[in-house]
């Protein structure tokens, strides 16, 4: 996808430059992640929503709940599932058809960080225990690309989950039957936060944005949860990082993580 | 504004009559329609609309910068925000006893490198040669690329280069304007770069007022914020 | 959701329609020119409940090279409906559905956009639904058209659509979700209004030889008033300051 765009090598080191500085292209301070917005209930007719923009970066979620049969040996828990797509309007390198390895990894380490956050009480997710559960799913669309994905899927999903209502079913003659007007909040334990970070040279920076994407060594994407634990991790690129950096980044996306959760509540207050 | 320009969108009718339909207009029955969002300018005999948007179209001997995509062993490929991908074949940097076998592209031009270079030739069938051996061609070193849209460069030019020859006394920037849209800033001091590039970008949002001269040279007087 | 009422009343004795519309009244319409960073041309529609997004890229190299043509650029239609924007969350694989339309769309397209200039390249409208109520290949065409028009894309035309239909024996202009699902007909039409020329001509559903002849009427009035807003949002992105 987005890698088989070229930066141009004046703008490359410039980058370089800058970080030798202390300084970013954009402005930002190294730990600094881009201006977020989030607005949910964008899509009225979901059951949740939300379109997020992380600078130039968009995407938009759409939740869907509905009862399905639960997974083998998973009888007593509903089903979460999370999903991304890169559009092709939002780049000229993205293309049509099934999903290259990078939007499959995407997609996956959007989803691990919701899931192992247990964000969603699938336990209270039960219609009918072995026959009927509710399916939460998030799809996570990109509108238009500048970089880190991997975050603005994650706030989209998280944001438009918050704001979701579930509807209500019960099990009556042996199908799973819509209860009118009894909509409540999906089950929620603990709101996730990715924050990617990217190494260029031996600089660690906080949401890459397009330019500095394309001139990264090697990114980490750390999920932590509302007590501050790390719940899952994605290193990627081809360079490595030092334990010293591991254990920054660790920090960086405690703190960085606190500020974009606070983010997330507002969105949340605002959908009620 | 002259009386005889108007804002146009395709399917407008531009005017009717015995008029000669050039750039962006066809002739439909006697109406003379525009094909595309400009504005439009009718002559003695001849109609045309200036387009606002739209992607280069190579003309020869058109300066224009490049971005190295890829290459082969025997040329370069180059991005030069058109319609078609530029084509500059290793000759034209290593001279007629260019060797295959002997020289390997990657040590003069690689992936990413920006070039000054000019259409040398172009037509229906084949996709733009271009050269970069010429004085004032070639790769360049430093500065800063700047994206504005190919029908908007006309106006960063202005009347006899008027436009950017104010930009460049008011800040001391060297600019190199690409016809693909494409213009390199270099700057000294830092200040002068951002105020460059900041009229660069407003000849880019309001090519279509009037009095645009004025507005950028008012931006560029301004003391202090940017 | 839960089911509709069966004896929804699709035309009440004042001649008012089941969302309160009259019979000549479109729904709301709200069309956005640009708004993406990353594609050439782009346009927002709201319509209705619709909300479609379009993006254009071109003209382009050809992927892959065996579908270029030496003649002339080809225009490439896809229309693609997000898991999320309809009732039941939507399998992401492409629809025999969305093919059908991504087809009927790009043919809708075709005779407005001149491409002859650009032998060997392609123009890619990627149509997004967002969200879908009924009437979404009319709303897909008509900010396809738009987007078309940022793009620089040269065009005869504009093309602007609209659907018009029959509903307890009357000929209406914009089928609304409703009315196509309990309705006795719906006529999507696409128009370019300057050339008068219709370019999207389907139909669901019975008329009598003069409720066609006056469906499509009321069509192309419909499409004119939808042309004028295509006009708005152009001018808007373009002329916004007029030159103040």
């Amino acid at each position: 996808m987005t890698s088989a765009s070229v930066i141009d090598e004046l703008k490359k080191s410039r980058i370089l430059e800058l970080l030798e500085l202390g300084k970013r292209v954009d402005g930002r301070a190294l730990d600094e992640p881009r201006e977020i917005s989030i607005e949910t209930n964008a899509i009225p007719k979901a059951n949740g929503s939300a379109r997020v923009r992380l600078g130039e970066t968009e995407v938009i979620c759409g939740v869907k709940i509905q009862p399905d049969r639960p997974f083998p040996d998973m009888g007593d828990k509903g089903i979460f599932i999370c999903t991304a797509e890169l559009l092709p309007l939002s780049h000229p390198t993205v293309e049509t058809g099934p999903p290259g390895p990078d939007v499959i990894e995407l997609a996956r380490v959007v989803d691990r960080g919701i899931r192992e956050s247990h964000m969603i009480d699938v336990s209270q997710l039960v219609i009918e225990q072995n026959k009927s559960v509710v399916g939460v799913f998030a799809d996570n669309v990109v509108v238009d690309y500048d970089g880190n994905l991997f975050d603005a899927c994650s706030y989209a999903a998280t944001a438009a989950l918050l704001s979701s209502k579930s509807p209500k079913w019960n099990w009556i003659d042996d199908a799973p039957t819509l209860v009118e007007g009894e909509d409540m909040p999906v089950p929620i334990a603990t709101i996730p936060v990715s924050v990617t970070m990217g190494k260029i040279g031996t600089h660690i920076i906080v949401d890459p944005n397009g330019d500095e994407w394309s001139s990264m060594d090697a990114r980490i994407t750390i999920t932590t949860d509302s007590d501050g634990n790390i719940c899952a991790l994605q290193k990627g690129g081809s360079d490595g990082f030092t334990l010293e950096e591991i254990d920054r980044c660790g920090d960086l996306s405690v703190k960085v993580g606190a500020k974009i959760r606070e983010k997330l509540k507002e969105a949340q207050k605002e959908s009620q | 504004m002259d009386n005889k320009r108007k804002y146009v969108i395709p399917g407008d009718v531009v005017t009717t009559g015995p008029f000669r339909p050039e750039q962006n207009v066809i002739l439909e029955g006697n109406k003379i329609i525009s094909t595309t969002i400009g504005i439009s300018e009718i002559y003695d005999d001849s109609v045309k609309v200036i387009p606002l948007t739209g992607k280069y179209i190579p003309k020869i001997n058109d300066l224009v910068i490049g971005k190295v995509i890829s290459h082969t062993s025997l040329s370069w490929e180059l991005d030069i925000n058109s319609c078609y991908v530029g084509f500059l074949p290793a000759q034209d940097v290593f001279g007629r006893d260019f060797s295959a076998h002997a020289d390997e592209l990657a040590t003069k031009l690689k992936s990413g490198d920006l070039v000054a270079a000019r259409i040398a030739n172009f037509d229906r069938t084949r996709d733009p040669l271009v050269t970069i051996s010429d004085r004032d061609l070639g790769k360049i070193d430093s500065g800063d690329l700047i994206k504005i849209s190919p029908s908007k460069v006309p106006r960063l030019i202005g009347k006899r280069g008027a436009m950017i020859q104010m930009i460049e006394m008011a800040t001391d920037a060297a600019i190199t304007i690409g016809q693909n849209g494409w213009v390199v800033v270099s700057c000294e001091s830092p200040e002068g770069l951002l105020k460059a590039k900041k009229a660069i970008e407003m000849v880019n949002e309001k090519a279509h007022v009037a009095n645009l001269t004025d507005q950028v040279k008012e931006m560029l007087e301004s003391k202090g914020e940017s | 959701m839960g089911g509709r009422d069966a004896t929804m009343v699709l035309l009440d004795e004042n001649g008012i329609r089941c969302d309160g519309r009259k019979v000549d009244e479109p729904r709301r319409i709200m069309i956005k020119a640009g708004g993406l960073k990353n594609a050439d041309g782009s346009a927002y529609i709201e319509f209705g409940d619709n909300k479609i997004l379009v993006g254009v890229f071109g003209p382009r190299d050809v992927h892959p090279k065996h579908m270029s043509n030496t003649d002339t650029g080809i225009l490439r239609v896809r229309y693609h409906m997000e898991p999320f924007s309809v009732g039941e969350r939507k399998n992401p694989a492409p629809s025999r559905r969305e093919i059908e339309i991504s087809k009927v769309i790009k043919e809708a397209l075709e005779p407005a956009v001149m491409l002859d200039k650009f032998p060997r390249t392609a123009v890619d409208v990627f149509i997004e639904v967002l969200q879908a109520d009924g009437g979404t290949r009319c709303a897909a065409l008509t900010a396809a058209s738009v987007a078309l028009a940022d793009a620089g894309i040269p065009m005869r035309d504009m093309v602007a659509a609209i659907a018009a239909g029959k509903v307890a024996d009357t000929v209406i202009l914009d089928v609304n979700n409703e009315e196509d699902q309990a309705g006795q007909a719906d006529m999507p039409i696409g128009y370019m209004p300057n050339l008068e020329k219709i370019t999207l001509l389907q139909l669901d559903g019975v008329l009598t030889p003069d409720e066609y002849k006056k469906c499509v009427q009321v069509g192309v009035d419909g499409c004119k008033i939808v042309y004028d807003l295509q006009k708005k949002a152009l001018q808007e992105k373009y002329f916004g300051d007029g030159g103040d």
